[in-house]
């Protein structure tokens, strides 16, 4: 576990060399929220209530959602395995003395952790800026609650992206297979769109995938709604977090050997 | 104008048989592209499940919208998408020495010398999204407005081509351009996403005037659905011949500054 820390510290520390180029990329986050405002001011001008939420509540849900899905840094961790394997430089990773992939969830902790801030502060200026009537809940157990599901949600992403990454030592090439990945992820996760807008069936179907609880649950419990899908949802998610560290450590194994360090 | 053809063509088939090589990877960007279009359509689908319209536009013409911007997207990937995002990089390593130095136009070999045709499925799939939203529609179409919306998208396709290559110039000036393209990935990212008839005030202004994303999918579905007026489509052909002519000269200027890194 130290060791795990010290490279957290380490990563940290590191981001403050392109703190100016953070700041920058997370003012530029602000096309999600002036989608959200432009089209759902369009929509609202016609309805009131919409699904349950009112212009307010659903600019709120974009706010923390678009919140959490930037300080999701996992995506990282498959292009860098992939681009490590394919240019041959992945063997610093395979004699560093901490296990492969608590190395890139360390790394990644380190970043977010770093994030955190710059985004926390992009969303109260989107606040203001937009002028939205900010929906967060005041209960203590669906505050909680959300925090467990954004810890355990980013760390599967971490163990789904680490999965994606190592499998180029069988593809040579995921390149496309990421970014069509990442585009999914935005949907499945309800980034562009509150998931409850899609028929009941196919939210149904969503719940069985941990995609639905990473940051759609989250943030709908957040701004005050779906507190009784908290344990069936804690429950899932852990489960599907569980399923991935033998399947990892079962594909690493079986992968790495076809490793063949080209410039070595 | 025939030599440059001929110089064009012979690019083209260099860039296939590089291609071949690379199979696997060949229709990489049609599989990217026309993941992140479909689910684009999803989204206004979740959103139309609760709406007729959105700010006047019902779903038949949001769905010409994406098929719309999906299309000038995919004339942009086989064309000289993936030519014209090198210029940064050949400008910061010195390489753009090798193209100015060629008896032929710098910007010539550079535009065309990446084709794509791993992305023409991609205007196959737009033309089908494009079918299904006038089908929405139950609108007829004549043969006339058919060829007038085509020449209004390759008029928007050239637009696309100006501002795209006047945000890949700036470090002909500038040490280092990488937020100028972080920006023109966010603006894309609104305008492929939001009709221009929703914006107001700002919004409008920087992506009518400024950075005119949000004319070039707006102004064709609007032509096909006969609800363009002369007046803006007379402002949208105005505003691809200043960013054409503005283009032309900032890249003459640019090449004035050009210090060489190489050497």
């Amino acid at each position: 576990m130290r060791k795990d820390i010290e490279i957290i510290k380490l990563i940290f520390k590191t981001q403050l060399v392109w703190r100016f180029d953070i700041a920058a990329n997370v003012l530029f986050t602000i096309s999600k929220i002036v989608f959200a405002y432009i089209v759902w001011s369009a929509v609202f001008g016609e309805k009131e209530m919409i699904a349950g939420f009112t212009f307010h509540t659903m600019l709120s849900y974009y706010i923390i959602s678009s919140f959490l899905s930037q300080l999701d840094m996992s995506e990282r961790i498959g292009w860098d395995i992939s681009s490590a394997i394919r240019g041959g430089t992945f063997s610093k990773f395979m004699v560093l003395p901490i296990n492969t992939e608590r190395y890139f969830i360390a790394r990644t902790i380190g970043a977010s952790a770093f994030h955190l801030l710059f985004h926390l502060i992009a969303a109260v200026i989107w606040i203001f800026i937009f002028q939205i009537r900010f929906a967060f809940t005041g209960d203590i157990y669906m505050l909680l609650s959300a925090a467990c599901f954004v810890i355990i949600g980013l760390l599967f992403m971490m163990q789904l992206n680490y999965m994606l990454g190592i499998l180029t030592f069988q593809f040579g090439n995921i390149d496309v297979f990421l970014m069509i990945k990442s585009t999914l992820v935005s949907f499945i996760t309800g980034t562009l769109v509150p998931l409850i807008l899609l028929p009941a069936s196919i939210v149904a179907f969503m719940r069985v995938f941990p995609f639905y609880y990473i940051t759609y649950l989250p943030s709908m419990l957040l701004i005050g709604q779906n507190r009784d899908e908290i344990i069936t949802g804690i429950i899932t998610l852990s489960l599907w977090v569980l399923a991935f560290v033998p399947v990892n450590k079962l594909l690493y194994h079986r992968l790495r050997v076809r490793f063949d360090g080209v410039g070595i | 104008m025939k030599r440059n053809l001929k110089f064009i063509l012979a690019l083209i088939k260099m860039k296939l048989s590089h291609m071949m090589v690379f199979r696997l990877s060949f229709f990489g960007a049609f599989f990217v592209d026309g993941s992140l279009f479909l689910i684009q359509i999803l989204t206004f689908q979740a959103i139309y499940s609760q709406v007729d319209s959105i700010g006047g536009w019902s779903r038949g013409e949001m769905i010409i919208f994406i098929g719309t911007f999906s299309m000038i997207n995919a004339l942009n990937m086989v064309i000289f998408f993936f030519g014209v995002i090198t210029i940064p990089d050949k400008i910061k390593n010195g390489q753009l020495d090798h193209y100015i130095t060629k008896p032929v136009s710098p910007l010539l070999r550079l535009t065309f010398e990446n084709v794509n045709p791993g992305s023409i499925p991609l205007l196959f799939l737009s033309v089908g999204i494009i079918t299904y939203g006038i089908s929405l529609l139950e609108i007829t179409v004549t043969p006339l407005r058919v060829i007038g919306y085509i020449i209004l998208v390759l008029i928007m396709t050239v637009l696309w081509y100006d501002i795209e290559l006047l945000l890949r110039i700036i470090p002909l000036f500038t040490v280092s351009a990488y937020n100028f393209s972080r920006l023109e990935d966010s603006l894309l990212d609104v305008s492929m996403k939001i009709p221009g008839v929703l914006l107001k005030g700002v919004f409008k202004l920087i992506l009518y005037l400024v950075i005119p994303y949000g004319i070039m999918s707006t102004f064709p579905t609007q032509f096909i659905t006969n609800t363009l007026s002369p007046g803006w489509l007379a402002y949208g052909c105005g505003i691809v011949i200043l960013f054409t002519y503005l283009t032309g000269r900032i890249w003459k200027l640019g090449l004035k500054y050009y210090k060489s890194a190489s050497s």
